[in-house]
């Protein structure tokens, strides 16, 4: 039987099937990863695009990745352009953010051209963090990088597997450069499991329904998405809304936004040089996090794809810390797209209430913890981003304990593997009581979270912003409470940091996370009384605080 | 003297209580098959039971095992009906129910609403005192302070304590002590502590799901105890038997201690079914396939053997991060695709159908009791496949009007005639049913072409054949009586427990001897279980199962160690099988150690199983249970004279080819084009599937 017909409801189903497809990539990447950056907190993305690169499909994840993969693929097809540089069966990497990368160096984009006979009609991607691609520091990102040779192998869009067969010189530099070798190329290898299977399904799809067919449902669905977008758009408040915010480290960061019927421009060229440091993004990540925000805006539930994006017009100027130029580190560029994302969503949040909700903690607050297991004697490294809390909304209080805006269907590590797998000790996991987002709704709670180190000789490193001003209020709703770790030495003194590179431990030394409360919404002496009384009872306030900032006697 | 066995199940669900009733004359090797149907009886429910149980005609005193299957639980649990619960663990942790895993499914969605715990904070209480990840105690536990924190329960009117430790899976001897306290102090106060129920890490998931046990086991309790009485007092003489999510039955007294294992029984009944019916008709290698009203469930079944895993969730989709329930659960995929289901269109043209349903109330259109929206039940009507004259066997009218309104409003929408709308609501439906069977057998590397498709349930015959030729399939089995199939499932169910354990080592030849004693420890737990519910040891059969992975990954694949012992020279043959098995599913091979992360022990004993006998061919033609000729619409096989059959006139070796239609009082079976189908000696309709 054969279904080579161009109707709509064939186009459904293969649009269908794409996602299944995506789904079906990233289900595999999880399960044979051997990072716990990979494997529980989901620091990866799995994508279909079509032959010219514009993402036709993404699976599920993080919305940080969504539309990464794309700008990867069209740096590929730009590089390898003679004929028979791009065949059945090859394989691509790419992890420069200078290459196609937009991320970092340690997140490394393979890439594969799905081909039926000799046409290519999709191709597959994957994006995944891992832990350690080398450079100055162990996982590869540190506080201290300047320029991006130190931040660990650069892989320039690179060919890796060529007609099938692995490139056996490139997978061993790509190896050797990893202080954990081994993991690095597990993690590889699950990632190249996860594109051939996204390739046999989508040729037999292809195969199936027949190419013209299969290429014209990918374009009628990039359509669909421009639709979407066009028309949740033009209910936007249309004008121009503009916001400068001071941050944690004292520069002045600027955005406008201007919304018309059918283009939501993001004008970032008003912002400060490039950093020394790697608080930089390059252009494509900060374009990402305009998708994120345009996408949360206009269509949640809808499918993200290229057309979905194709209304944004992004505005920005080289050599500043949202368009970095080579070679500017940029490792912890994350916090830079999570800066510009809850800058935009602050410039717009007032105006558009019922749509965005006060803000939310806003860091990856990624940590950074190694040593030697004192069990096995293995080396290990945790990267763990946090749970913080989220703003308030004209709906309700904020969630509590969520990860950040950056990340989506990301878990947090029970205490109980962390224990076995990291041979240190979790003594506590709680919520964050401290004052902080008090409004008539509530933000969510941030947490306290005791990491006890057992190795003697270890390191810890921070990157958190919103540690000096936290989660913004709205409509008279209080500021949140700011993210930072607290060192608690075994000897010594104690002291509060947010960014600190490779701070020597040893055993018993306390690593304590606080993160943040979610802004507050309204004046919090209008909020419902058996709220308070119940937040009192729950130990989540105080009884005297409830009668100063609530005005009620509990 | 009556040697007659009889086997009997009833199986409640939401909308009918069904029975399948065996007997077995051993001397004469005759059996004797009953099936009945009456309306649930909410929220009596053991009257329905009863009343299956008079219709059918079965004897109470006469019945020698009758197993029981209920929605009770997972009721319960989505209705929001349990007890106030109070939860003890370990200090520093209260906050672990809410913390959860921190994870947004829906997260483009600003307005995302977190699943709020089933314990508020102030029921959440500490106690010092600490294990390692070893099982080794670090600090000593500290009762003393149980006596306020249960007063204070008390007055707040808590009706079940949950207690879960941090690294209880490994060494539960805290949680025994705490448990002890607390009935010492309180015996009326139901508790129950997270290694009663979990011996795996992950403290959020543990914890969860001894929160939800107890907060489901006293309304579970009072109910087998009502259904207990009503049987006793009836004139039954045995202890019932209780269908669980892991495809086995439990005894009574177990079931109600921790109830929450009765969670996914009903879908595990019908997946067991089609295992067993793979046994009978000699094929192992089944999927099975159940479309009911609002929902569709399939699994795989490799070599007879159904998978089991305790990575089961609840309300858990791609908008809400649901809550785990960590109890040994047959492992299927379930979607929001039944002959209830919606067809609606987006305001950007697009056709979905489902996930919502249009239930029982008001309906499909086709019900007349005012649905308006059209379903896959509507869009099988209007193309003929449903026959509208034999609604239900006839007992309802299907309101054709009310269906061809609904669905040209669906064709408006979308620029198409009627019928060509109905195809396409078809179409989708089968599509997304395709993606769910993939993901049970693609997606794990299997090859459906390798597999008989056992399709059941009232939809089931009716959307088999089409998802057949998608998959590549080439045999489709529809079972006799398909329509109370998951009753059927439980007539032939063992009584069965899953033991298992996190057991993290290295996989060497020298370890292989702790992980031997790690196994018999858990056989003789076993036995000792059993035991005490009057079974004897050897009536018992093991089955080992390792999950393995490779060092420093998270997630495993579990593997069989049939019964013999571990040793040190098994070692290398069993890490082979891991990864042949891995290399199936993920399509490489590391050159890296291997380690075992659990052990998983599963423990059977009959109980007074039949043989079924096969009924030889009675010769005649089908001929002679065709009805009429009608025309139907295949959606993408064409439209035909169609000759229709009934299906109670079917005899063993009928033999019918396509097109054609099987019409039974509960389910329709559609045979396309290119197909033929027989009628086999178990009374099953088994179809070749051209393509």
């Amino acid at each position: 039987m054969t279904y080579k017909t161009n109707d709509p409801i064939t186009h459904e189903i293969i649009q269908n099937s794409l996602q299944a497809a995506a789904d079906e990539m990233f289900a595999a990447m999880r399960k044979t990863a051997m990072s716990s950056i990979i494997y529980e907190v989901l620091d990866m993305g799995t994508g279909i695009m079509d032959p010219s690169g514009e993402l036709a499909s993404s699976g599920a994840g993080i919305p940080a990745f969504i539309g990464v993969l794309d700008k990867s693929t069209r740096v590929i097809i730009e590089k390898f352009e003679q004929p028979g540089d791009i065949e059945p069966g090859d394989v691509f990497a790419t992890n420069d953010p200078y290459y196609g990368g937009v991320t970092h160096l340690n997140d490394i984009v393979v890439l594969m051209p799905v081909f039926v006979g000799e046409e290519l009609i999709a191709w597959c991607g994957n994006i995944a963090h891992h832990s350690d691609v080398g450079g100055m520091a162990p996982g590869s990102m540190t506080g201290e990088a300047t320029v991006i040779f130190q931040e660990g192998l650069r892989l320039p869009a690179v060919k890796i597997i060529s007609r099938g067969e692995p490139i056996a010189p490139v997978m061993e530099i790509i190896k050797v450069n990893s202080r954990m070798p081994e993991v690095l190329e597990g993690d590889l290898w699950a990632a190249i499991a996860s594109v051939r299977i996204g390739n046999r399904r989508l040729v037999a799809l292809a195969e199936k329904y027949g190419t013209a067919t299969f290429l014209a449902a990918i374009e009628s669905f990039m359509e669909y998405g421009e639709k979407v977008s066009l028309r949740e758009l033009s209910k936007l408040p249309q004008g121009e809304f503009e916001l400068s915010e001071e941050q944690d480290n004292g520069a002045i960061y600027n955005v406008k936004i201007a919304i018309s019927e059918d283009r939501f421009t993001v004008d970032l060229r008003d912002n400060p040089e490039q950093m020394k440091g790697p608080l930089n993004t390059s252009r494509d990540g900060v374009m990402v996090a305009a998708q994120m925000l345009f996408k949360s805006l206009t269509s949640p539930y809808s499918p993200a794809n290229g057309g979905s994006f194709r209304p944004i017009e992004l505005l920005t100027s080289e050599g500043t810390v949202f368009h970095a130029q080579e070679p500017t580190a940029l490792g912890y560029y994350y916090e830079l797209e999570l800066r510009v994302y809850d800058l935009m969503w602050r410039c717009l949040a007032a105006h558009m209430p019922e749509r965005l909700a006060a803000g939310h903690f806003a860091s990856v607050c990624g940590t950074f913890i190694g040593g030697i297991h004192p069990d096995t004697g293995r080396q290990y490294t945790i990267i763990e981003p946090q749970l913080g809390g989220w703003g308030a909304s004209l709906s309700g209080d904020g969630n509590t304990a969520m990860f950040c805006g950056f990340h989506g269907e990301t878990y947090n590590c029970p205490a109980e593997v962390n224990e076995a797998r990291n041979g240190l000790y979790v003594d506590q996991m709680a919520l964050n009581t401290q004052p902080g987002g008090e409004g008539k709704h509530h933000g969510g709670r941030g947490i306290i979270l005791d990491y006890r180190v057992r190795s003697k000789e270890g390191f810890v490193t921070v990157a958190y912003t919103r540690s000096k001003f936290p989660a913004w209020g709205l409509y008279g709703g209080r500021d949140g409470s700011p993210n930072y770790i607290e060192f608690i030495p075994k000897r010594g003194e104690r002291k509060e940091l947010a960014e600190v590179s490779g701070l020597p431990t040893t055993t018993d030394d306390v690593i304590r996370v606080f993160t943040g409360i979610g802004g507050g919404l309204g004046d919090p002496r209008e909020r419902d009384e058996q709220l308070v009384r119940n937040d009192v009872k729950n130990g989540l306030i105080t009884a005297e605080r409830a009668r100063e900032v609530f005005g009620v006697e509990c | 003297m009556n040697e007659t066995i009889t086997r009997v199940a009833t199986d409640i669900g939401g909308t009918f209580t069904d029975l399948v009733s065996f007997e077995f004359d051993p001397n004469t090797g005759r059996s004797r098959v009953r099936t009945a149907k009456v309306e649930t009886t909410p929220p009596d429910y053991e009257i329905g039971m009863i009343d299956v149980i008079r219709k059918a005609g079965v004897d109470l005193a006469q019945i020698d095992f009758l197993a029981h299957g209920t929605t009770v639980v997972i009721n319960v649990l989505t209705e929001r009906k349990g007890v106030k619960v109070g939860l003890i663990t370990t200090e520093g942790f209260r906050d672990t129910l809410e913390i959860a895993r921190g994870n947004r499914p829906d997260f483009f969605n600003l307005h995302y609403r977190k699943p709020p715990p089933f314990v508020p904070r102030y029921l959440r209480r500490e106690l010092p005192g600490r294990m390692d990840y070893h099982g080794r105690e670090m600090r000593p536990l500290d009762i003393s302070p149980l006596k306020r924190i249960l007063e204070e329960f008390v007055d707040d009117g808590v009706e079940a304590v949950a207690v879960c430790f941090l690294h209880s899976y490994a060494n539960p001897a805290h949680e025994v002590a705490a448990e002890a306290e607390i009935r010492r102090l309180c015996p009326d106060l139901p508790v129950v502590s997270s290694h009663s129920i979990v011996r795996e890490w992950r403290e959020y998931e543990r914890s969860n799901t001894t929160v939800l046990s107890a907060y489901v086991q006293p309304v579970a309790e009072n109910y087998l105890q009502r259904l207990n009485d009503k049987l006793t007092a009836s004139g039954f003489r045995g202890s019932p038997y209780v269908m669980q999510s892991n495809c086995g039955v439990d005894s009574l007294s177990a079931t109600a201690r921790t109830p929450i294992t009765m969670v996914e029984s009903g879908p595990a009944s019908g997946i067991w079914g089609a295992a067993e019916l793979g046994g009978l008709i000699e094929e192992p290698n089944i999927i099975a396939l159940d479309i009911g009203g609002t929902t569709a469930k399939c699994s795989l079944i490799e070599n007879g053997d159904v998978r089991i895993t305790t990575d089961y969730w609840i309300e858990r989709d791609r908008k809400s991060a649901g809550y785990p329930v960590m109890v040994p659960v047959v492992d299927l995929v379930e979607i929001g695709n039944g002959g209830g289901s919606i067809a609606w269109v987006d305001d950007y043209g697009k056709l979905h159908v489902g996930p919502q349903s249009a239930g029982a109330l008001p309906g499909p259109a086709a019900y007349g009791r005012g649905g308006t929206d059209a379903t896959t039940t509507d869009a099988n009507l209007l193309l003929g496949r449903i026959n509208s004259e034999y609604f239900f066997g006839g007992e309802m009218e299907a309101d054709m009007e009310a269906v061809n309104r609904a669905v040209e409003a669906v064709g408006r929408k979308l620029d198409l005639a009627p019928m060509e709308a109905a195809r396409g609501i078809v179409r989708i439906a089968n599509n997304n049913m395709v993606n769910a069977l993939k993901l049970v057998s693609l997606n794990r590397g299997f090859d459906p072409r390798d597999f008989t498709l056992v399709a059941f349930g009232g939809g089931g015959g009716m959307h088999a054949v089409e998802l057949a030729q998608e998959l590549g399939v080439t045999k489709v089995v529809v079972p006799a009586d398909a329509a109370v199939f998951s009753a059927w499932g439980m007539t032939m169910s063992d009584f069965r427990r899953d033991y298992i354990v996190t057991h993290l080592t290295d996989f060497e030849p020298h370890t292989a001897d702790s992980i031997e004693a790690g196994f018999r420890e858990l056989e003789e737990a076993a036995r000792e279980q059993f035991a005490s519910e009057g079974v004897p040891r050897s009536n018992l059969a093991f089955k080992r199962f390792g999950k393995f992975r490779y060092q420093n990954q998270e997630h495993t694949t579990e593997i069989e160690l049939g019964d013999q012992r571990i040793t040190a020279s098994r070692v290398p043959a069993v890490r082979e099988g891991f990864e042949s098995a891995y290399e199936r599913e993920y399509t490489y091979r590391l050159d890296a150690p291997v380690e075992l992360v659990g052990l998983h022990l599963t423990a059977t004993a009959q109980v007074g199983k039949l043989s079924i006998e096969r009924r030889p061919p009675s010769g005649r033609d089908a001929s002679a249970a065709m009805q009429a000729t009608r025309s139907v619409d295949f959606a993408t096989d064409g439209i035909h004279d169609t000759a229709i059959y009934r299906g109670s006139l079917l005899e063993v070796g009928m033999q019918i080819g396509g097109p054609a239609i099987i019409e039974e009082s509960g389910s329709t079976t559609v045979v396309n084009p290119n197909c033929s189908a027989e009628v086999d000696g178990f009374g099953n309709i088994v179809m070749s599937i051209g393509i």
